[in-house]
């Protein structure tokens, strides 16, 4: 690459400044989305975006800085701001460096640069999906999105790492808007891969949207569940959610050195049934690809609880230096202008012997909670309590499938939740998402999610939540 | 010629009838403290927004590398896109009416000339206070960050245009503990000039916020008077009325206040400006995110309804001239029509008089989940996380984990009975504090 001498200089000259450590990420990003409501191409909009950030360690403080001109002289600016930043903080604990120095070359796969194929093309296609949601009057509206990401990233060290890790994303997305007497329903989904256009093409999304349109309009039609506590079965997407957000935020290290987590101080501890094992991953079937974190970490499958026991947090070199173990590969940052906090990558449930039958037939009452049409929920890291708003679900009745429900809110305390599971699928589906990612402190990141089906013998079930 | 100018010239060139740029370069200091600083950063970015119209087909596209290359890719990509939109029937032109208006106050040199070390020096002695103000008191996450902005905008009718903009935010916060009592304080402050940013003051605020609610309790629920402080009504006004007084809602159909133009909307104590030049204001600017220039447009006068705000688009489609109210969020998004600093005149009561003269009642210092409320309905909700209950006269307890909720229009015209002269801003949102008669209060 045209810039990296210049890298490799600015690293040089942070070490004769007297940095302990210093690392620099360059980043080329670029975006691309296209929206049709209605039948008609509302907005195109793309973006392209690059720059470098130089992190330097001065007697164990951090300074950072970054910048968006491509010139050696603004590097070289970029590394003073940093060098000024951290010796205005003075002196502060050593910081252990745990840092890795891999020299590697790495890209997601992908046949078809998206940025390379014609905008008609993306315009027709999302057209026609769009145009395929509205086969009936009671479709009063639907949106739907195709997107794509290049995301390219160059991380150097003064220990001599060199890692380039380059990711693309293709996905489309679809809402459809259903009205049935008095009841308006809506019912969202997306479909992404970290791979290129030849997943679009190979998609067949004119039936991705009727079907989005189909379900709106059978929920329109269904009624509430009664509220109460029920044995359930949550689809893969539902436990992807709730482990991510009810459980893998309280498994982050930042969070839990602060005692802001539900989990703190509980290594070791039985905090779930046998039947779970709860694993993060930097490379997956499905899933975000990650296989470097932005402080040129190995991110391998760190597991955080095994057989219902933790083992263990996500961590960044920060925190793992304060915990005094090995960092897990999760110091991730949203771009080049941000600096790395700990994040989780795929975050997902490991599966175990049940085909979806099995689970089915000892529920004589209960609820089959799937995530299709999910719109969110509240979670309290420091107390484990979730709310979700889920999809359009399914009453269980004498062990097997009855009619569709809506509005559907689960609700609980994540440990219980966790510690009720009885019985865990033999399937896997993992999943992220083009369209949008996983937010904390004011930074976005892309993740992956999922794990197998699975049953839970009491879930508080309620009425629409907000 | 100037960057954007030579933009705009590649734009046309690559077949655009019209084109505009903007380019903006940012400077920030970005520091994330609690008990040390956690985070100094400091971040220089710069980008260029296009636009181009062909016919009546209109595009967008961004780019954050500015080198002469570039803007040629991006020029040739934002055509390319053009042509692929389907016609806007409405669109008529961009700005046709560049201009400065006599705008002061919007920056402030020694913002960008300042010394790290006398930035980290503030921030720990800030710490430092909440530290020593009591043994129960310890500092929480919180933010300071110092900006420079520097503007460019030029499209085929004129420019180029320039400014350059200064704002420090603030955000302070300390917690207390005694025993199983854990309570939460803050402060804040988003101002143009770096004098008046006095650290050690907002965290003396946190501090005493912290330990004033240490022992804070929820209410029974009921209909009760209400004072919402300055910063907090003005966070309330910002929600509910920046959307429903743009003419892009109104043409939308999407604002409350759509065919209300001369009807009287609320008491005659509510007096509602958009001022575009007033002296410091956070969004104070000689022109527009389109080079339209600035100006003070009166929204509401003695609760009559006067004017709605505009953007060359949406004043092009009703037939007037635009209020200068074009704003992007960034360079990489296109403008919208968006209120500068949004200002509830003042009335004359003192908050000690607005106190005396309550015999039951809240007096709420802060809220979350206020953004929740909707604009459209004009439903307002917001969680209390701090607030004294005043009775006879005098402020009592503190109280926490309520909610106030009602019709926010109903409020602003039936229930305002004193407006306060104590100004305050959240953001670009200023209002006086406010005493309202009687609203709902929802809590144990």
């Amino acid at each position: 690459m045209f810039l990296e001498a210049d890298f490799e200089y600015v690293l040089k000259k942070a070490e004769e400044a007297g940095a302990e450590y210093a690392d620099l990420r360059y980043q080329e990003y670029y975006y691309e989305n296209i929206l049709v409501e209605n039948r008609v191409l509302k907005s195109y909009s793309s973006r392209n975006f690059s720059g470098v950030g130089v992190r330097v360690f001065v007697d164990g403080m951090v300074g950072y800085s970054s910048t968006t001109s491509l010139s050696r002289d603004s590097f070289l600016k970029a590394l003073d701001n940093a060098m000024k930043a951290a010796k205005a903080l003075g002196c502060g604990e050593k910081i252990k460096f745990d840092f890795e120095s891999n020299r590697v070359e790495v890209k997601s796969n992908f046949l078809i640069d998206p940025a390379n194929v014609s905008a008609e093309e993306k315009i027709s296609l999302t057209l026609d999906a769009n145009k395929a949601a509205f086969f009936d009057d009671r479709i009063r509206n639907a949106i739907t999105r195709l997107g794509f990401s290049k995301d390219s990233r160059l991380f150097m060290s003064t220990y001599g790492a060199r890692i380039k890790v380059e990711t693309v994303m293709s996905g489309l997305g679809h809402e459809s808007v259903a009205r049935s007497y008095e009841t308006m329903e809506r019912v969202g989904y997306s479909d992404s891969r970290c791979a290129g256009f030849e997943f679009i093409r190979s998609g067949d999304w004119n039936t991705f949207a009727s079907d989005l349109s189909r379900l709106a309009i059978e929920a329109s039609e269904s009624k509430t569940p009664p509220a109460g506590t029920y044995p359930v079965i949550v689809d893969p997407d539902v436990i992807g959610l709730l482990l991510h957000e009810a459980f893998g935020h309280a498994s982050e290290g930042d969070l839990v050195s602060t005692q802001e987590s539900v989990l703190y101080g509980r290594v070791g501890e039985k905090i779930a049934s046998d039947k779970v094992t709860i694993v993060d991953d930097g490379v997956i079937e499905n899933g975000y690809f990650y296989p470097f974190d932005d402080e040129g970490t190995v991110k391998k499958r760190t597991v955080v609880v095994e057989d219902g026991v933790l083992r263990g947090f996500l961590h960044d070199i920060l925190s793992s230096s304060k915990f005094g173990v090995e960092p897990t590969g999760n110091g991730r940052a949203q771009d080049f202008e941000n600096l790395p906090i700990v994040r989780q990558t795929n975050y997902f449930m490991l599966p175990r012997d049940y085909n979806f039958d099995e689970l089915l037939e000892d529920i004589d009452y209960g609820i089959y909670v799937s995530g299709k049409g999910a719109t969110g929920g509240q979670v309290d890291v420091g107390m484990g309590t979730f709310t979700f708003s889920v999809g359009p679900s399914k009453i269980i009745r004498g062990g097997r499938l009855a009619e569709t429900v809506r509005g559907v809110v689960i609700s609980g305390l994540i440990l219980d939740t966790l510690k009720t599971i009885d019985a865990v699928g033999k399937d896997l589906a993992i999943r992220t998402n083009v369209f949008g990612g996983c937010g904390k402190m004011g930074q976005t990141v892309r993740v992956g999610f999922g794990g197998p089906h699975v049953r839970v013998q009491k879930m508080t079930v309620g009425g629409r939540w907000l | 010629m100037s960057l954007a100018e030579k933009a705009v010239k590649r734009v046309i060139e690559f077949g655009a009838s019209e084109a505009e740029a903007y380019l903006q370069s940012e400077k920030v200091l970005w520091i994330e403290f609690d008990d040390k600083i956690e985070c100094f950063k400091v971040t220089e970015s710069s980008g260029l927004g296009l636009r181009a119209a062909l016919g009546k087909k209109v595009a967008a596209y961004s780019t954050s590398n500015i080198s002469f290359e570039e803007i040629g890719e991006a020029a040739e990509k934002v055509v390319k896109i053009a042509k692929v939109m389907p016609e806007d029937l409405e669109w008529r032109h961009f700005n046709m009416s560049f201009g400065k208006s006599d705008a002061f106050g919007y920056y402030d040199k020694s913002v960008e000339d300042i010394e790290y070390d006398d930035v980290a020096e503030k921030v720990y002695s800030a710490i430092q206070r909440i530290r020593e103000y009591d043994f129960r008191v310890k500092p929480a996450r919180g933010l300071l960050a110092i900006a420079t902005t520097k503007t460019a905008i030029a499209n085929c009718y004129g420019g180029e245009f320039e400014r350059i903009e200064s704002g420090v935010s603030v955000w302070v916060r300390a917690k207390a503990e005694d025993g199983l009592e854990k309570s939460i304080g803050s402060d804040h402050l988003e101002t143009r000039f770096w004098k008046d940013t006095n650290l050690e003051e907002l965290a003396s605020k946190a501090a005493e916020n912290a330990l004033n609610f240490l022992r804070a309790k929820q209410i029974e629920s009921c209909r009760i008077s209400v004072i919402f402080r300055n910063d907090v009504f003005a966070s309330i006004l910002g929600t509910m009325l920046s959307g429903p007084i743009t003419a892009e809602w109104v043409q939308k159909k999407r604002s409350p206040l759509a065919g209300k133009l001369g009807k009287v909307i609320a008491c005659d104590k509510i007096t509602l400006v958009d001022d575009g030049i007033m002296y410091g204001g956070i969004r104070t600017r000689p022109f527009d995110d389109e080079g339209h220039p600035t100006q003070k447009t009166y929204v509401i006068e003695e609760g009559l309804l006067k004017n709605y705000l505009y953007d060359t688009y949406t004043s092009l489609k009703d037939n007037v001239r635009s209020t200068g109210n074009a704003a992007r969020g960034g360079y990489w998004t296109p403008p919208q029509t968006t209120p500068s600093n949004l200002i509830l005149e003042k009335g004359d009561s003192s908050l000690e008089e607005m106190v005396k003269e309550t015999s039951r009642g809240l007096l709420v210092e802060d809220v979350i989940g206020e953004w929740l409320s909707n604009p459209v309905s004009g439903n307002l909700n917001a969680t209390v996380t701090h607030a004294y209950l005043i009775e006879k006269g005098e402020t009592k307890a503190p109280v926490k984990g309520v909610t106030v909720s009602g019709d926010f229009y109903k409020m602003i015209a039936e229930d305002v009975e004193m407006v306060g002269k104590d100004v305050r801003n959240m953001g670009q949102y200023y209002s006086p504090t406010i005493k309202l008669r009687e609203i709902t209060v929802a809590g144990k």
